[in-house]
């Protein structure tokens, strides 16, 4: 590449001076020069490097890899290893970590089936044949038979007068109290079947704490806060029976205060009358 | 030598005759004169820049390198540590199923609290059960007439003393506004139910991240339930305590009866 550069500039250099010896005017001898200059000035080569730039240069990159960029790969590296310490050592020790899955499995073993045990302890306490099935199917846990403590409530507490044996306020009223009444039987019913599946997600979400890492247990208690949301909810629906059962029987009083009322006005009509006769 | 003298006192004369040319030629001669060139093995210059080079390549390597694999070890025990102990994937796959398989338990429950429960057989308390088993808000307004229908109206004033019917009345509005809050709060239970289970539904696509957020907002309507409950209590409270005002009602009438039945034997025994 240089030997074809330097012959380039040879045959450049003898035209040159062959046409500066023949130009004929000073037009072309200064055409001729101007020529000559343009061509150097655009094909010359840079100024090149003096050696004691170059040395500096390297140096320079070398000060900046063994200064600036060690410290700060230095100082990344304590802070990592400061935040893995943390992490291991803090945060998220294994020893506290298994420690806590332990005192689950601990737990699960002093007290789940000691509960169980106590709440399956049998109440009953009816002894003759009607109460006794309507005690077994208020307290039997089950939904699909809901029918069946209508059947035993009328065989224990009776059943509704006919038209002709009582009157239409009165039964009314007992046809209003009976049907609270078991209805609210029967949300108990409904409400003990409830119960033991929420007692059978507690023991599926204390059975799974017992196995948890750090990161899998947040949704475990995202999960037992919507349970809780779930078993609050069905708190109310009890409470709201409970509180339809209280008003009926209000109700019930003061209707019955509103009957007397209206007898002792009709008993005072009538004893007035009585004496105006006389 | 003389003839050399001649040649040159030719050129220069031929010079002096042509200055312009001869200036132009000189100014053109300096600017293409060679200038030195960079030889790749004779030119210390290069060798000075490969050593420098070769230096930058061993120092990238030892202190750039070397640090960063200092940091990959420490990353990678980090990454290990997350990954292992801190949020294992299979772990946090079971306790997604496990979100899974707690929707299915509570949507039996919510099944198992719809089951109807009505027991009323004549027609006036069928319907009055109805509205109060209905838990929709919209039958509140139906309470009044149907409540009256089964428990009859307060009696009018020619019928009752004027504080019969004010004990009738009170009591009247606690039973009804307890059997209104019944359906109220009927109806917020089953809202909960609902939002209870979509709250297990994101759960269950949450990541570990994003779970600690929607319990949060479980947390929330927790607070909200508890809230509701309260209201519920509370309203039986009043109920109660209604009652509890009645009984002395009954007690204060029967004195003041016993009084006026005191003082018309007197006035009877009195007359001659």
């Amino acid at each position: 590449m240089a030997i074809l550069t330097n012959m380039l500039f040879g045959v450049f250099f003898i035209f040159f001076c062959y046409g500066m010896i023949v130009a004929k005017s000073r037009r072309q001898l200064l055409a001729l020069a101007l020529a000559g200059i343009l061509a150097v000035s655009l094909a010359s080569p840079p100024p090149a490097e003096a050696q004691a730039s170059i040395i500096t240069a390297i140096q320079s990159v070398l000060n900046v890899i063994n200064g600036k960029i060690q410290v700060a790969l230095t100082a990344i590296n304590k802070v990592r290893s400061t935040i893995n310490k943390y992490y291991q050592e803090a945060i998220w020790p294994v020893a506290a970590m298994n420690q806590a899955r332990a005192l689950v499995t601990q737990m699960i073993g002093q007290y789940r089936n000691l509960m169980q045990g106590i709440f399956s302890i049998r109440l009953n306490s009816a002894t003759l044949p009607n109460p006794v099935a309507l005690e077994n199917v208020t307290r039997n846990h089950q939904t699909g038979d809901l029918a069946a403590v209508t059947t035993s409530f009328t065989s224990t507490f009776g059943s509704v007068p006919t038209a002709t044996a009582a009157s239409p306020a009165d039964r009314t009223m007992m046809d209003m109290d009976d049907a609270l009444a078991m209805d609210n039987l029967k949300t108990l019913k409904e409400s003990d079947s409830a119960d033991d599946l929420a007692l059978q997600a507690a023991d599926n979400i204390e059975d799974q704490a017992s196995q948890a890492a750090a990161g899998s247990a947040p949704f475990l208690t995202a999960t037992a806060v919507a349970a809780s949301i779930q078993s609050q909810a069905l708190t109310q629906k009890m409470l709201a029976a409970e509180l339809r059962q209280e008003a009926a029987r209000l109700a019930h009083e003061n209707a019955l205060r509103k009957r007397g009322a209206t007898i002792t006005g009709d008993v005072s009509t009538q004893i007035l009358n009585l004496l105006q006769k006389r | 030598m003389k003839k050399a003298m001649q040649h040159a006192r030719r050129g220069f004369a031929w010079i002096w005759r042509h200055k312009v040319r001869t200036v132009a030629l000189l100014v053109v001669l300096v600017l293409v004169a060679p200038k030195p060139v960079k030889s790749q093995f004779l030119d210390p210059c290069c060798a000075i820049m490969a050593a420098g080079l070769n230096t930058i390549g061993s120092t990238l390597s030892s202190v750039i390198g070397g640090g960063l694999n200092d940091i990959l070890s420490i990353e990678q025990d980090i990454s290990k540590f997350e990954q292992t102990v801190v949020w294992p994937q299979q772990l946090i796959n079971q306790a997604r199923s496990l979100v899974a398989s707690m929707r299915g338990l509570f949507n039996q429950m919510e099944g198992v609290m719809r089951i109807p429960v009505n027991s009323a057989t004549l027609p006036a308390t069928q319907q009055f059960e109805q509205v109060l088993l209905s838990r929709d808000p919209n039958q509140i307004a139906q309470t009044t007439t149907q409540y009256a229908a089964v428990y009859g109206a307060v009696p009018d004033n020619t019928a009752a003393s004027p504080q019969t019917r004010d004990l009738v009345d009170m009591t009247d509005a606690a039973a009804q506004a307890a059997m209104k809050r019944a359906i109220e709060i009927d109806a917020l239970a089953d809202l909960e139910l609902q939002a209870a289970d979509q709250i297990n539904q994101s759960i269950a696509t949450a990541a570990p991240g994003s779970a600690p957020i929607i319990e949060a907002q479980a947390d929330a309507w927790l607070v909200r339930a508890n809230a509701y409950t309260q209201s519920a209590t509370a309203d039986l409270m009043r109920v109660r305590a209604v009652d509890l005002a009645n009984a002395s009602a009954n007690v204060k009438n029967g004195a003041a009866n016993s009084t006026a039945i005191q003082q018309q034997i007197y006035n009877i025994l009195k007359r001659p």
